[in-house]
């Protein structure tokens, strides 16, 4: 399941853009390989990172698994319902399942990514 | 030439083949996407078929089905079967009467375990022994290596050999005529009504309802020849493994799957059965058993298995000195697991009341709103209840820099993340 008009990377994180801000997730294909994800480590709110850098952990039983920024920026708000109810991305992972926003401090690391049709191309290649 | 050592110790060396579906492959991927499959020990299983946590409720609550025709099943037959196995494992198979099974070790002539098995006795002179896939090659080896005079039984005294020349089989090899066998497992509460109802004949269901764990017999199910022995790796106490010919095997799954489904018996994968086995404190080879620690049996909390009054058994002079040795143990933990917890991993830290690291967890899983460890830590501090302190290892580089440590060593004073308490070494469910 891919979304149209997000933006992804190699790592299956998206991004949806809106002007210099970016709502970051992780996909259908990365979380329904974690299997039940049972806790997230959010990024400090304030915390700059740059593109591929680490923005939070996501862990199931079986990993845990690193979230890379898809983008170059600051965080500005993260998602706390996911400390409690971390199932949420496994549920609905490209609203409720959202981990953090951002300002982007570089606009043009968004080139870097995929749109839908490529990042769907990328998995049928995985 | 020997395979061994000049410590005796048995030397392998694993040739990597790419993994091959299992004799089920094509039945899993009518329910899940090849996705949920992965590589284990050379094959191709499945990891969930529902979730984890779904698939470890229905075993305890209903029924499971899993997938085990990777286990490696060998044969040993003939007159001198019995002491051969006598020499090469641990137990005292001369306690073990025809039909019944027991859980014992293939050791190297330097006490290591080379892997954990179940021996089951067909008849007088006929055994079936089960090993983990994951060390059906080694053992395969090794067994050559003695049929070749090629292995060590006995630092102690190197000219020692084998009385008789065993012959073994592999009985998961379709080409050696119509007894072969792979295993299928069906376990939780409401397997013993399926099968029931499969069975045919009144005397037959009779000795079927009266199979006490650890015994088995032979017999069909709705028409299919099948080896039915009670026992499993789910702490279960009702629970079989279905050793069938492999070419009946996809039949008999299917068959299980639709008969079960009225009772809410569900497929399972290797997710389930690794929590499964966790929580009931049943040790996995290269994690409770062996590995790093290279922890034996006396460790593990199953030093019974291990008959060192028998007059000789390859590794029994290394054994004799394992058992008096041992200030660590595995011992089981149990923590909180709510949704919103970080999970315990293997190599987290184990600390007692002060903070004190006293060892490490070997495997963790969670059970319901629960975790269960199971952790390999000093003897001394082992008692029921007693409360524990865990240490998460850094899951990233960013930990690490924030100051977690990604290594923990013993006696080193650290503050813990959560606390749980050890529990009795197993359950029973």
């Amino acid at each position: 399941m891919v979304i149209e008009g997000l933006f992804y990377t190699e790592e299956h994180e998206w991004a949806k853009v809106n002007g210099n801000t970016a709502t970051i997730g992780i996909t259908h294909h990365a979380q329904e390989m974690l299997g039940e994800i049972t806790f997230v480590e959010l990024p400090a709110v304030g915390k700059e990172v740059e593109q591929k850098g680490e923005l939070a952990v996501v862990e199931s039983s079986k990993a845990a698994s690193d979230v890379y920024s898809p983008v170059t920026g600051m965080v500005t708000k993260v998602n706390s319902d996911l400390e409690s109810t971390p199932e949420q991305i496994n549920q609905d992972c490209y609203n409720a399942g959202w981990i953090c926003t951002m300002k982007i401090t570089d606009v043009s690391t968004i080139d870097n990514l995929m749109d839908s049709k490529k990042y769907e191309e990328y998995l049928k290649g995985l | 030439m020997a395979k061994n050592d000049s410590l005796g110790r048995f030397l392998f060396n694993s040739n990597e083949k790419a993994a091959v579906g299992s004799i089920l492959y094509e039945q899993h991927l009518k329910l899940i996407e090849k996705n949920r499959i992965a590589e284990f020990a050379g094959y191709l299983m499945p990891l969930w078929f529902s979730s984890i946590s779904a698939e470890h409720s229905a075993v305890r609550e209903s029924a499971g089905l899993f997938d085990c025709t990777h286990m490696g099943i060998l044969e040993f037959e003939g007159d001198c079967a019995q002491s051969l196995l006598n020499t090469i494992t641990t137990n005292d198979t001369g306690r073990l009467k025809v039909g019944s099974a027991q859980y014992s070790y293939i050791l190297d002539a330097a006490g290591n375990v080379l892997d954990d098995i179940i021996v089951y006795r067909r008849a007088e002179k006929k055994f079936m022994v089960v090993v983990n896939a994951a060390n059906e090659p080694k053992i395969k080896a090794y067994l050559e290596a003695l049929q070749n005079d090629e292995a060590i039984l006995d630092i102690e005294e190197p000219a020692r050999k084998l009385d008789y020349i065993p012959v073994i089989r592999d009985m998961r090899d379709c080409n050696r005529g119509s007894d072969c066998r792979v295993d299928i497992a069906l376990q939780g509460p409401v397997s013993m009504k399926l099968l029931f109802s499969m069975i045919k004949g009144a005397e037959t269901k009779q000795r079927f309802q009266d199979l006490r764990p650890f015994n088995l017999i032979e017999t069909e199910l709705d028409g299919i020849d099948c080896i039915i022995s009670r026992t499993g790796y789910t702490g279960s106490k009702i629970g079989y493994e279905l050793f069938v010919h492999p070419e009946k095997a996809a039949k008999l799954w299917a068959l299980l799957l639709e008969k079960g489904k009225p009772f809410g018996i569900l497929p399972c994968g290797l997710g389930a059965r690794d929590s499964l086995r966790v929580e009931a404190g049943l040790p996995l080879y290269g994690h409770e058993l062996a590995g790093e620690f290279n922890i034996s049996p006396f460790e593990a909390g199953y030093g019974w298995a291990v008959k060192l009054e028998k007059d000789f058994f390859i590794g029994r002079a290394a054994m004799h000195k394992k058992a008096e040795c041992c200030d660590m143990q595995v011992a089981r933990i149990e923590l909180s697991g709510q949704k919103g917890i970080r999970p315990v991993r293997g190599h987290d830290g184990v600390l007692d009341e002060k903070g004190t690291c006293i060892g490490w967890v070997l495997s963790c899983a969670k059970a319901g709103e629960k975790q269960v460890a199971m952790a390999y830590i000093s003897k001394e501090i082992i008692e029921e209840n007693r409360p524990v302190g865990l240490y998460y290892l850094a899951r990233n580089k960013g930990q690490i820099e924030k100051g977690k440590k990604d290594k923990v060593e013993k006696n080193e004073r650290l503050e813990p993340d959560i606390s749980g308490r050890i529990v009795a070494r197993f359950a029973k469910f």
